[in-house]
């Protein structure tokens, strides 16, 4: 059995005077495998990703794994850090069906690799430790790999626990080749995994499968017995199985041994056909299980039904849009958020003019003073006509939301609460550049994770 | 072309003797399959219809249209001129997602000749109309396949969208469509039957190959999230064609990554040759533009559309060109004829409880966790 930890603290909402307004929010957080460390590294658990490491300063580390796209692969492979300071001028043709060699946007400031993913160097004096290794980089640097991965910062994370640079979560078909935090294990048993989805960490079995608890049971007892069994399945824990942390064994009957998490018994449900299901969680009495649940939305926002499953709405009943871009240079960095060239999202939402983006994919507006209990979601003001944050005071801005740093829409063609159809909307389905909504939930697809 | 209906479908409803309703039992050959009055269908294969010969020289006498690559290399030569990602490729996905009818460098080869599968939709024969490839029906009315004819993608047996789109409904269970068949006396002559269409939730019964699909199944009509897929028609059957009319039918239509489009059909009719063990023939009706082209682009990336010359932009200019059906108050028509192509097993179909049914009829909007 693994060394399970004790139930942490959530520290990104601590640091009130470096993120703004916002105020800490207390909920279960995620367990994780406590392993040795090099000093200097941490772990915080994060509000969006659970826990991950950091470095001294809080800052979340990320890896860039290789990924294949159309044209081509981009991204690291282990122990090859190609993250550079190379200032890439033109795309390199690596997205189907256009060609490289052309002018990127804003090229005059645009960054190097480095400048906007720092490297996470290593000393002469420093040594390995377990998964942590030490990189050979090409400009004669060492830089601290975990799992074979070189490790970078972000400079979108500005507060410890901050995950801006990019998310474990499941990323749609022809998505960028995105950078992702760096985690330890969860604290679960061999035959449980935890997944990031739209909702939260979201228990299962280690191959997807939902697990689920039932509000008759208690600690120690389980109340599904009878016919109950021929629909749910109970997660069967070995014969010397032990408790540790959330974690517990009851047994259902002599020789039977049972998992619980958090007090509670857990099962599958026989019907379920694909992974990450929520439908046994329709049915009276049963929960799907989190090992922390998603930071919560902006006070008046709603949940809408759609014809695929749930998205997050504005509190009109509109649905929500997130736009998705990654640029088409060799070191695949982001433009979906304010600070990076707006010239990718004006096309697809506007043609090129902000004043027709604006009206496509309009944003959400705050109201003023609008505080959040979170740093997932956060008021920004953004100047529309250039799409960047505006200075302070700046005439003509706009007082919006943000998720993870970035705007959130709405789309100016939807007539009424539950409506998608700005949904994949843009290059390769809304996932290269473009919008794709706020799905809290697919029965159909995989858009929520 | 304005819609004139009730010539082809429908009068014939009026008037005739419905035999004595569901409770006759139905017949031996058909009892197997029909409860209660009610046998349902699944679809298994559709495409948008296109009349194809062999060498395309009748329908296509200037070859096939080109597509993005082509184009791309029209608009953007490689004659080292430099240029910029916002002139080229953001330029030309700015006209994929905000299409106009301005003319293009290149001219778009529409679908010519006599022959087109379809229905007379109108009940007129016009000079833009098309005859059925047997001759034996006039008046078709199929505005569509003049704009999708010459294009690759949706010519059969391996264009991109004709081949994929298919596939891709058969493994997604978004793209799942149920016909259900209610106060149905009989398969072969019944002059008054109710067809229902529902998004289902399960998986083709496929047979041993994996790659044909049986009869005999079992299919949950989605009531929860698929309210937007239920519509019913009025319908007769007559020596074994099912004839359906009266309603718009939205089509769950996902193909590659993660969308969730539909397809629009307004003023739909069904002719379906039936059996108890499936059903074949067309959907035909008035195909509003804007949600054809919207299906099309968010459904297929450029990349995808390329696969089979398939540049949206222009399609999107032969559509409202040849646009001939519900104009707006600018005169402007805003659907286009067609017809689908369609194939049913049957199955059987099951609805929730009613209490549960009843509990999905609700739509309550949740507040978000604060």
């Amino acid at each position: 059995m693994r060394n399970l930890g004790k139930l942490v603290g959530f520290v990104a909402g601590l640091s009130l005077a470096a993120g703004g307004a916002y105020a800490a929010e207390k909920r279960l957080m995620e367990d994780y495998v406590k392993s040795p460390m090099p000093p200097g590294f941490q772990v915080i658990v994060t509000e969006l990703e659970g826990p991950v490491f950091a470095d001294a300063k809080g800052k979340t580390l990320y890896k860039w794994p290789i990924k294949s796209i159309r044209n081509g692969d981009v991204g690291e492979q282990k122990n090859k850090p190609t993250c550079d300071d190379t200032v890439y001028k033109v795309n390199a043709g690596l997205m189907s069906p256009y060609p490289g060699g052309f002018t990127l946007p804003e090229v005059e400031t645009r960054p190097s690799c480095l400048q906007v993913w720092p490297a996470v160097y290593a000393t002469a004096e420093d040594k390995p430790v377990g998964k942590w290794t030490i990189v050979d980089r090409k400009d004669g640097k060492k830089q601290w790999a975990y799992d074979g991965f070189a490790l970078y910062t972000s400079v979108l994370d500005e507060v410890p626990g901050d995950t801006r640079g990019g998310t474990r979560r499941k990323e749609g078909g022809d998505s960028p080749a995105y950078r992702e935090p760096v985690s330890p294990a969860p604290a679960v048993p061999a035959q449980f995994g935890v997944y990031s989805v739209a909702k939260g960490r979201f228990l299962a079995t280690s191959i997807g499968y939902s697990v689920y608890t039932y509000d008759k049971d208690t600690a120690t007892k389980s109340a599904c017995t009878g016919s109950c069994l021929n629909e749910w399945a109970p997660m069967l824990a070995a014969e010397n199985a032990v408790a540790l942390g959330d974690w517990a064994v009851i047994e259902r009957s002599p020789g039977v041994k049972q998992w619980t998490y958090r007090k509670k018994p857990l099962y599958t449900r026989i019907a379920d056909e694909k992974f990450r299901s929520y439908e046994g969680g329709d049915i009276p009495g049963w929960h799907n299980v989190f090992t922390q649940t998603e930071p919560a939305a902006p006070k008046g926002f709603t949940v809408q039904d759609t014809r695929a499953g749930q998205v997050l709405a504005d509190k009109n009943g509109r649905t929500l849009y997130i736009y998705n871009c990654g640029d088409d240079a060799i070191d695949e960095l982001a433009c979906d958020n304010p600070n990076s060239p707006q010239a990718y999202r004006f096309a697809i939402c506007g043609g090129g003019d902000p004043d027709v983006c604006n009206k496509t994919f309009p944003y959400v507006i705050a109201e003023a003073g609008a505080k959040s209990e979170n740093r997932a979601w956060t008021p920004v003001d953004i100047n529309p006509k250039t799409g960047k944050f505006a200075k302070p005071g700046e005439a003509g801005a706009l007082h919006v939301w943000a998720y993870r740093g970035r705007p959130v829409y709405l789309f100016g063609n939807d007539k009424k609460p539950g409506d998608v159809s700005g949904d994949a909307w843009g290059e390769f389905n809304g996932h290269r550049n473009g919008f794709k909504a706020f799905w809290l939930r697919d029965d159909f697809r995989t858009n929520a994770g | 072309m304005m819609r004139d209906l009730g010539v082809q479908f429908g009068l014939l409803l009026v008037g005739m003797t419905a035999l004595s309703g569901a409770a006759i039992a139905a017949s031996n050959a058909d009892g197997a399959v029909i409860r209660n009055g009610t046998i349902g269908y699944v679809l298994t294969d559709y495409h948008w219809a296109v009349y194809q010969t062999q060498d395309s020289k009748a329908e296509c006498p200037t070859g096939m249209n080109d597509g993005p690559r082509e184009q791309f290399k029209i608009l953007f030569p490689d004659d080292g001129k430099k240029r910029t990602l916002l002139e080229t490729q953001l330029a030309r996905e700015s006209a994929v997602w905000h299409p106009d009818v301005s003319p293009e460098p290149y001219p778009f080869k529409e679908a010519t000749g006599k022959y087109a599968v379809g229905l007379n939709l109108d009940g007129k024969v016009g000079p833009n109309d098309f005859s059925s490839p047997d001759g034996a029906v006039k008046g078709i009315d199929n505005q569509l396949y003049r704009a999708i004819g010459c294009i690759t993608a949706y010519r059969g047996p391996d264009g991109a969208v004709h081949y994929f789109g298919n596939k891709f409904a058969q493994q997604y269970h978004y793209d799942r469509v149920l016909l259900e068949l209610t106060n149905v006396d009989s398969l072969t002559n019944d002059s008054d039957v109710t067809v229902t269409t529902y998004r289902g939730l399960d998986g083709l019964l496929t047979d041993a190959t994996g790659n044909g699909f049986m009869p005999g199944g079992t299919e949950r009509a989605d009531h929860r999230w698929g309210k937007q897929f239920i519509t019913r028609f009025k319908g007769k059957i007559v020596d074994g064609v099912l004839t359906a009319d009266g309603s718009d039918v939205h089509m769950p239509a996902s193909s590659t990554f993660e969308d969730v489009s539909v397809q629009w059909i307004r003023d739909a009719r069904f002719q379906l040759k039936l059996n108890q063990d499936g059903a074949e023939g067309v959907v035909a009706g008035y195909v509003d533009v804007e949600t054809f082209y919207r299906q099309l682009v968010q459904a297929w990336s450029t990349h995808h559309q390329s696969y089979g010359q398939l540049s949206s932009p222009s399609l999107y200019k032969a559509l409202r060109k040849l646009a001939d059906a519900y104009p707006d108050q600018q005169g402007h028509n805003t659907a286009i004829s067609g017809a689908m192509d369609m194939k049913f097993v049957q199955v059987f179909i099951q609805h929730p409880p009613a209490e549960t049914a009843a509990k999905d009829a609700e739509t309550p909007a949740r507040a978000a966790r604060h």
